[in-house]
């Protein structure tokens, strides 16, 4: 184990195979999820990435050459500790699902480190990367998507554990045991096949098929998206019911700020491929720091009649992540842009108050204490960045 | 192909229409019919609209909310729909127009708007092309007078660089862009009633917003009257007067916004607004309704939301909840509100 400290996994030093009885029973591991901010060393980081990367050609013209190259996701750094639920919000384009489908190795990053409970992750390695897909799995928003149409669901969730070499039967059993954690009778669920389920039903089969492999993080896309308002509080329900109970960790992406503020214990805004903002819920919903995610947080409904929004907080759509603007890509819209934000790109750094004040102690402190996590990339918020608001560096 | 005699078209609005609604639906019924199973898609479905007033149809997906719509336009598959129930619009009887009167009606008095606005839009047309032809058709203005219109519609929408847009096809403009456009291809004529069909739902946070603020200003300037169907809270409580929370294929409250927030009535209006997360206590258990949407084909005898609702008797079992009206205009079907 690394790190030491009184909130050592129960799990164990990570890759081994677990048969046998499930050693999450229930165990209180969740406090560093949860309650447990301000409380010493925190957990390390179950997953790490640096620096990642992912450019799509756009191929055009008769010799199909590469005329433009989308910048979908662009050196993001970001790491989510054991039992905790990482938000991940911004708008379409934004690249918070190609994160997804990278951290998951369902596509090739372009450059970037991506660590998995403390072992380096390497994706020409096709053993390791089996096992970590059975550590990490997804739940996507099209419910229909990751079910095969001709199985019985029932199949389709024994289908994981048996390529991983559990005997049918074994699989069987886990099968039934799942549909009845979700919620979903089995005697009265288990040989429909898709099409008879509801989409709230189908997403709760797709949450099962995703947790049939015991895994310790789930990514979940957009997963309740789709789904209507009533149903989707219900899923919601089993998704936080599941966190406690199993003691899993989730990245939870969204475009709804609602959701993902009721769901996150941290929360991460992009805008075309970058990393904005990231902090404690609280710090980002309440002391935002980037002006984007004032905008966004400000387009929210207000759900009263009387207090309904007069004006729009920003004017236009996202630009096109094909060759998006240089310097800060927040610039075109920004109403506080400055000469130093079209040309310089800003750092992921600690927020600092307009003050002078430096909100935290320093980047890797171990310390969660309010604000100390909260990073933000503008430079209206940098000192001696240039901009004309920038507060004031100060001597130390 | 038979085109009676169209109605005289030509002056419903100025004279008579000063204080009726512009829109009264009267049970209005829609089934889908196939083989196998009829879809009883919308269910006895009756409501004014006074001119200027903005409505919003609440519902989830399946509730019957965008086949209402539809419905008063008649835009629906002829062969496998039937539609009953009493529809007018201005005054004239929407079900018994034929369809060249109807024609006339979908580009003059009614403007429509779509979540897809590709849908509204001929891909192979410029936008500009598009708007003159309907401003051309429909008034019958000339090629540069139609020109000069929709040059101007574009800039009321606040498309940058209206000029240019106008020879833009529409795949070439972004999705705000591209949704403004096709508000101002509905408006090209000036209707006194919009239709909406979640006109948002597709687009991103400050795009929507920005989309919602531009409708509502219109709608004041015009003095239009406003359908617009969502499944969004959010979005209906930025923009109704007047909430229609539909279940089932019915209405089954109906009120002013105020009063379908504060103090809703209905049991699957009060789950609705519970359920849906907004500023909610992080962890906080949502008090979300119980089981799913009902099947369509196979709507119970009494109220469809009994086999979730808690506060279930045996006697919403039996026959359709009635209306009752709380106030004149706070209605609610539910056998506890009598």
């Amino acid at each position: 184990m690394i790190g030491g400290g009184g909130r050592a996994d129960p799990r164990g030093g990570g890759a081994g195979v677990r048969d046998g009885a499930d050693p999450r029973g229930g165990a209180g591991l969740q406090g560093g999820g949860t309650g447990g901010r301000g409380a010493p060393p925190l957990p390390p980081p179950l997953l790490e990435v640096r620096g990642l990367r992912k450019h799509f050609p756009v191929r055009g013209g008769i010799l199909n050459r590469t005329v433009a190259r989308v910048e979908a996701v662009d050196d993001v750094d970001l790491a989510v500790r054991p039992g905790e639920v990482l938000g991940i919000v911004g708008e379409s384009g934004c690249g918070k699902s190609t994160t997804a489908r990278l951290l998951m190795h369902l596509i090739r990053a372009d450059a970037g480190r991506v660590t998995f409970d403390g072992a380096l992750v390497r994706a020409d390695d096709a053993a390791g990367l089996r096992e970590l897909r059975r550590q990490m799995q997804m739940v996507f928003q099209d419910s229909y998507s990751s079910l095969n149409p001709r199985l019985p669901i029932e199949e389709t969730i024994m289908f994981g554990p048996k390529v991983h070499g559990v005997s049918a039967e074994a699989a069987r059993e886990r099968a039934r045991e799942l549909f009845a954690l979700v919620g979903l009778d089995p005697a009265q669920f288990i040989r429909r096949y898709p099409h008879e389920l509801s989409g709230g039903q189908r997403q709760r089969v797709n949450i099962a098929r995703a947790l049939a492999l015991e895994p310790r993080l789930l990514i979940l896309d957009e997963a309740v998206s789709a789904l209507d308002k009533s149903v989707e509080a219900q899923v919601l329900n089993l998704l936080l019911a599941l966190r406690r109970e199993l003691g899993l960790t989730y990245i939870f992406i969204s475009h709804d700020l609602d959701v993902v503020q009721y769901m996150s214990d941290r929360v991460l805004v992009m805008y075309l491929g970058k990393v904005v903002e990231i902090g404690s819920t609280a710090d980002v919903y309440e002391r935002m720091q980037h002006p984007y995610t004032e905008a966004l947080l400000s387009a929210m409904p207000s759900m009263d009649p009387d207090r309904r929004i007069e004006r729009p907080p920003l004017a236009g759509d996202p630009p096109n992540p094909i060759n998006p603007p240089p310097g800060c890509r927040f610039h075109t819209r920004c109403r506080f842009a400055d000469d130093v934000c079209r040309h310089a790109e800003p750092r992921l750094a600690p927020a600092q108050d307009a003050g002078g004040g430096d909100r935290r102690g320093g980047e890797d402190s171990e310390d969660g204490a309010e604000g100390r996590d909260h990073l933000v990339a503008c430079h209206m918020r940098a000192a001696g960045s240039g901009h004309g608001r920038a507060p004031a560096p100060v001597g130390r | 192909m038979s085109a009676p005699a169209i109605p005289a078209a030509a002056a419903p609005a100025a004279t008579a229409a000063a204080r009726r609604p512009l829109v009264r639906a009267e049970d209005v019924t829609v089934r889908f019919e196939s083989r196998d199973a009829t879809v009883q898609a919308v269910n006895s479905v009756s409501f004014t609209l006074d001119p200027g007033e903005v409505l919003c149809i609440l519902g989830e997906s399946g509730s019957g909310k965008s086949v209402t719509l539809r419905a008063l336009m008649r835009l629906l598959p002829p062969r496998r729909s039937r539609l009953t129930g009493r529809i007018e619009i201005g005054g004239r009887d929407v079900l018994a127009m034929s369809e060249r009167a109807l024609a006339d009606l979908r580009g003059t008095e009614v403007g429509m708007i779509f979540q897809e606005p590709m849908v509204a839009f001929d891909p192979v047309y410029t936008v500009g092309r598009q708007i003159t032809e309907t401003i051309v058709r429909h008034e019958g203005a000339g090629g540069p007078e139609a020109t000069r219109r929709a040059l101007d519609l574009l800039e009321r929408v606040r498309i940058p660089s209206p000029a240019r847009r106008l020879r833009a096809y529409p795949h070439e403009l972004s999705g705000g862009m591209r949704q403004r456009a096709m508000i101002a291809l509905a408006l090209s004529c000036r209707p006194s009633l919009l239709l909406a069909d979640e006109p948002t739902t597709a687009l991103d946070a400050t795009v929507q917003i920005q989309i919602l603020l531009l409708l509502r200003e219109l709608q004041r300037e015009l003095g239009m009257a406003v359908i617009f169907v969502t499944h969004d809270v959010g979005v209906a409580v930025e923009i109704a007067d007047r909430i229609a929370v539909m279940y089932g294929g019915r209405f089954v409250e109906t009120g002013p916004v105020r009063q379908i927030m504060r103090d809703p009535r209905h049991p699957y209006t009060q789950g609705l607004l519970t359920s849906t997360v907004h500023g909610s206590l992080r962890g906080a258990l949502l008090e979300a309704i119980p089981g799913s949407p009902p099947d369509m084909t196979r709507l119970p005898e009494g109220c469809a939301f009994a086999p979730r609702c808690r506060h279930a008797e045996p006697r919403c079992g039996s026959s359709p909840p009635p209306a009752v009206d709380l106030s004149p205009r706070h209605m609610v079907r539910c056998v506890r509100a009598a």
